[in-house]
């Protein structure tokens, strides 16, 4: 089965079942999601499926044959992090970090909608979906506002 | 033999494939979303012999021709978002973006009950709505009003689409749970359909339930507050994880009132 | 001093941010197996019998441990304080709680792992559970099932953590009123998004690698070698990144399980907690009932405290004590009490073992103070931020283990606080510090505790006798 992650083309040997947070971690050793509770819960797996936000531990591999998967190791490395990997960083928005991955690809998502006047309420309900137990969530909605204003506005990281 | 039976994956190209592969649906496992599914899957608590992927078997899609909506089966809860209300709000107010840009309107109203998480969000608004079901398994395709569907049970049917007659007015009020892990605990829908009040309850029950009782009262020409008292006579607000049936039993006839003022 | 003040970026920031950071379910060996633990179905039962014959048949399945695998079962991870062991980390003889592991299974993939822990066979004789604290230790609760009985023996020669000071009889006879309230802070679960996991790799020396979770490297490292009676540098521990512990990676919950797997099967095994498992059967804070009576004057003097803490420390001891024991320290929180008699039990149930959480033993007693003090104030008619003041610690006051203050914040945050709320004071607890008392904040009661002045600051005079 073919699988783009982040750009490259893989052929994929997993029973067709398997979710594709098992596939990206245990096939493709693309481990940045996360196996946070395995009932889309948490948002610790959350990748984008052709450009939208999703729950990767919740998706069969068979349902996302032939889709392009982006995960944070195709955002951005250490020496030209992404508008969205430099404000997590500039707002120290990470403790544990667990949770991270999940968070910046949903505020990548948001980045990419492109809402430049994005309220920090709109922010809050964007990310409803991901748990945090470290950081108490203020600096990630902080890193978040300010990455999808900036980032929209600008078009250079914040 | 095996220890773990690898399942036959069949993934549905057409709406014809869907339909045969489904059959009487006897011995096999729908997936669609996946968001309900898949943890069973993922746990154990399911090992399905046959798995049928619907999600890209042309499915989904909001058709609305002569004041009338119908909606397939695999259309996303996003999709529904900006639906008629009370269907909008429903839709709005599940889950989180993920799920929501997953779970489809078909799974919904398939959803087992719920062990102390929210299922069938959307049930409430499809009975307010008036809303016909229409699927396929032993006996081939068949219409039924939601609210039959929902007594008889998913077990052997597959959900094709939904349609309703496009609502004079629909409101709807709700106890939210918001912010990091954002579910609705517990809505009331309310709609005027072909000049009749329907009003129905999700998340007070395994199933949405429509309230005849507060109905009946407004017919006779009760006030919403007077009105809305009567939800008890239709609904046994239970326990779980999410709220008590005391806090249930509580808060729904003040949903009640609400959405009866919202709608007038 | 260049560090303190300035705004430093995280060291491990932009490998979080980027994806890159390690944790232990991230580390790739190739050949890892995967362990799934049988965990008792029931909350307090007799074990007869366990048959793992049809789970060793079944292919892929590489090693199956249960108590008569473990060279050192029953190991106290506080021995060295005191603490004796009590639990076994496989079951043996009985289940005390319903989530404790009595066998573990690695096989070639998690869902072989799960059908052969599904396969093993265990007889059980059930007992009924005891789940209440309050009840746990009354005399027709019929036989507990810890060999120590209800309630843990082992606080020197008491059974239970004791603060004797001054004279409390006397100072409720002298009170103008006696305010009463219990608190009951319930377990709460950590939640780390991380769940419990461990990876341990048999190296071809013979030692054994450990990619831990834990908070406590050096302390697992200790537990894991003691149970499998090996020397310490026979293990390498590899820890880095915790997802989260607040408390609960301390526990060592599945490196010794895992190790012993590894040994038995020659090849890596890695353990990693399902959601479900790290809800129902990882440690929790602990449940509390705290009873506090307390001796007051119509002008907010607290005279003296009665108090009685139930703990709940689960099927086995852990760390309970430890936590009873700095409970009991501040069981008068930021205030001074001059007379005191306060009794903490540990108590065994059958609810799953509980831990440390952030704040170990003295979150509880904080809220237990606070909230009374605010009942104290109630029932006075007296503004609760005031009667704060008023009894707040001063240099030289001394705590009920007759510590002596030298620097107490309570007057500067108290009045900070009430600062940054806006909150109304009178004009003469406005003007308070946390000097050594003297005048009107020095009634009769408090003269007695109050350290000597200066006596914190000693001085000495050598003498040159004996010099080498």
């Amino acid at each position: 089965m073919r699988l783009t992650v982040n750009g490259t083309e893989h052929e994929v040997v997993a029973p067709p079942l398997t979710t594709l947070l098992h596939v990206l971690r245990e096939e493709l050793f693309v481990t940045s999601p996360k196996a946070g509770c395995q009932q889309g819960g948490c948002g610790a797996c959350t990748v984008l499926v052709d450009g939208e936000p999703r729950r990767a531990c919740l998706i069969p591999l068979a349902a996302v044959e032939g889709a392009a998967i982006a995960t944070v190791e195709g955002l951005g490395e250490a020496d030209e992090l992404s508008g969205v990997q430099a404000a997590f960083h500039e707002h120290y928005a990470a403790q544990c970090g667990f949770c991270t991955s999940g968070f910046v690809m949903a505020a990548q998502a948001l980045v990419v909608r492109g809402d430049g006047a994005i309220e920090r309420e709109e922010v809050i309900e964007a990310l409803s979906g991901h748990l945090c137990r470290c950081t108490g969530y203020v600096k990630i909605v902080d890193a978040v506002t300010a990455a999808v204003r900036s980032e929209v506005t600008t078009g250079s990281p914040a | 033999m095996g220890v773990v039976d690898a399942p036959q994956v069949i993934v549905a190209g057409s709406r014809e494939e869907a339909v045969s592969a489904f059959g009487d649906g006897s011995d096999v496992t729908v997936v669609a979303g996946g968001t309900i599914v898949m943890p069973e899957i993922t746990h154990g608590r399911l090992s399905p012999r046959r798995a049928l992927l619907i999600g890209r078997a042309g499915l989904s899609g909001v058709r609305s021709e002569q004041g009338r909506t119908t909606i397939g089966a695999t259309t996303t809860i996003a999709e529904l978002e900006d639906a008629a209300e009370p269907l909008g709000a429903c839709a709005r107010g599940l889950a989180d973006v993920e799920i929501r840009g997953q779970a489809t309107l078909g799974g919904n109203l398939c959803a087992p009950p719920g062990d102390e998480s929210p299922r069938g969000d959307l049930q409430a608004a499809l009975l307010a709505l008036d809303a016909e079901v229409h699927s396929t398994g032993a006996g081939g395709e068949r219409t039924e009003p939601v609210e039959d569907f929902l007594a008889a049970g998913p077990d052997g049917r597959l959900v094709l689409d939904v349609a309703f007659a496009d609502p004079q007015a629909g409101a709807s009020a709700a106890v939210r749970r918001p912010h990091a892990h954002a579910y609705t605990i517990m809505r009331v829908c309310a709609a005027r359909v072909g000049g009749e009040l329907r009003v129905a309850v999700s998340g007070a029950g395994p199933t949405a339930v429509r309230s005849r009782a507060v109905e009946s009262a407004v017919a006779d020409g009760a006030d919403s507050a007077a009105a809305a008292e009567r939800v008890l006579d239709d609904v046994a607000p239970h326990d779980d994880a999410l709220a008590s049936s005391w806090y249930r039993g509580r808060t729904l006839p003040v949903l009640v009132r609400r959405a009866l003022d919202d709608l007038r | 001093m260049k560090a303190v003040g300035a705004r430093l970026p995280r060291y491990d920031g932009i490998a979080h941010v980027t994806g890159r950071t390690q944790y232990v379910d991230d580390v790739r060996v190739h050949g890892t197996l995967w362990c799934k633990a049988l965990r008792s179905p029931h909350h307090s039962a007799l074990i007869l019998s366990i048959d793992t014959t049809k789970a060793r048949a079944l292919p892929g399945v590489h090693a199956i441990v249960t108590h008569e695998d473990v060279p050192h079962n029953v190991y106290g991870h506080l021995e060295g304080l005191g603490v004796p062991a009590d639990e076994p980390l496989l079951a043996e003889g009985d289940v005390r709680w319903k989530g404790q592991p009595i066998a573990a299974v690695a096989a070639e993939s998690e869902e072989i792992a799960q059908a052969a822990v599904d396969a093993i066979e265990v007889r059980f004789e059930q007992r009924e559970p005891i789940l209440d604290i309050r009840t746990a230790a009354d005399p027709d609760a019929g036989e507990h099932f810890h060999q120590w009985g209800a309630i843990y023996p082992h606080f020197g020669p008491h059974n239970h953590r004791r603060v004797r000071k001054g004279d409390v009889e006397a100072a409720f006879d002298a009170a103008d009123v006696i305010v009463e309230g219990v608190y009951r802070p319930q377990a709460i679960e950590h939640c780390p998004l991380e769940t419990q996991v461990s990876l341990v790799v048999p190296e071809p020396s013979g030692r054994l690698t450990i990619y831990s979770c834990t908070q406590a490297m050096y302390f697992s490292m200790g537990v894991v070698a003691a149970h499998l009676e090996w020397p310490l540098n026979k293990l390498k521990f590899v820890g880095g990144t915790v997802g989260g512990g607040f408390g609960g990676k301390v526990d060592t919950a599945t490196e010794t399980i895992c190790a012993l797997l590894a040994i038995q099967a020659r090849r890596p095994v890695k353990w990693r907690f399902t959601r479900e498992e790290e809800f129902l059967t990882s440690s929790t804070r602990a449940p509390w009932h705290i009873e506090i009576r307390d001796a007051v004057t119509k002008d907010g003097w607290i005279l003296g405290r009665r108090m009685l803490t139930l703990h709940d420390a689960g099927g086995y001891a852990r760390f309970s004590p430890y936590g009873l024991t700095k409970h009991a320290f501040h069981h008068t929180g930021a205030y001074t009490i001059p007379n005191l008699r306060f009794d903490g039990f540990v108590l065994f149930t059958n609810r799953v073992p509980t831990t440390a959480m952030r704040g170990f033993g003295v979150t509880s007693v904080s809220l237990a103070t606070e909230l009374h003090l605010s009942r104290v104030a109630e029932q006075l008619g007296m503004n609760p931020l005031e009667l704060r003041l008023k009894n707040a610690n001063r240099v030289g006051d001394t705590t009920g283990n007759r510590v002596v203050m030298h620097d107490p914040s309570t007057v500067v945050v108290t009045l900070a606080a009430a600062d940054a709320a806006g909150y109304e004071l009178g004009e003469d607890y406005r003007a308070m510090t946390s000097e050594r008392r003297s005048g009107d904040l020095l009634p009769e009661h408090l003269v007695a505790q109050q350290a000597p002045d200066g006596e914190h600051l000693a001085t000495y005079r050598a003498t040159n006798g004996g010099a080498r």
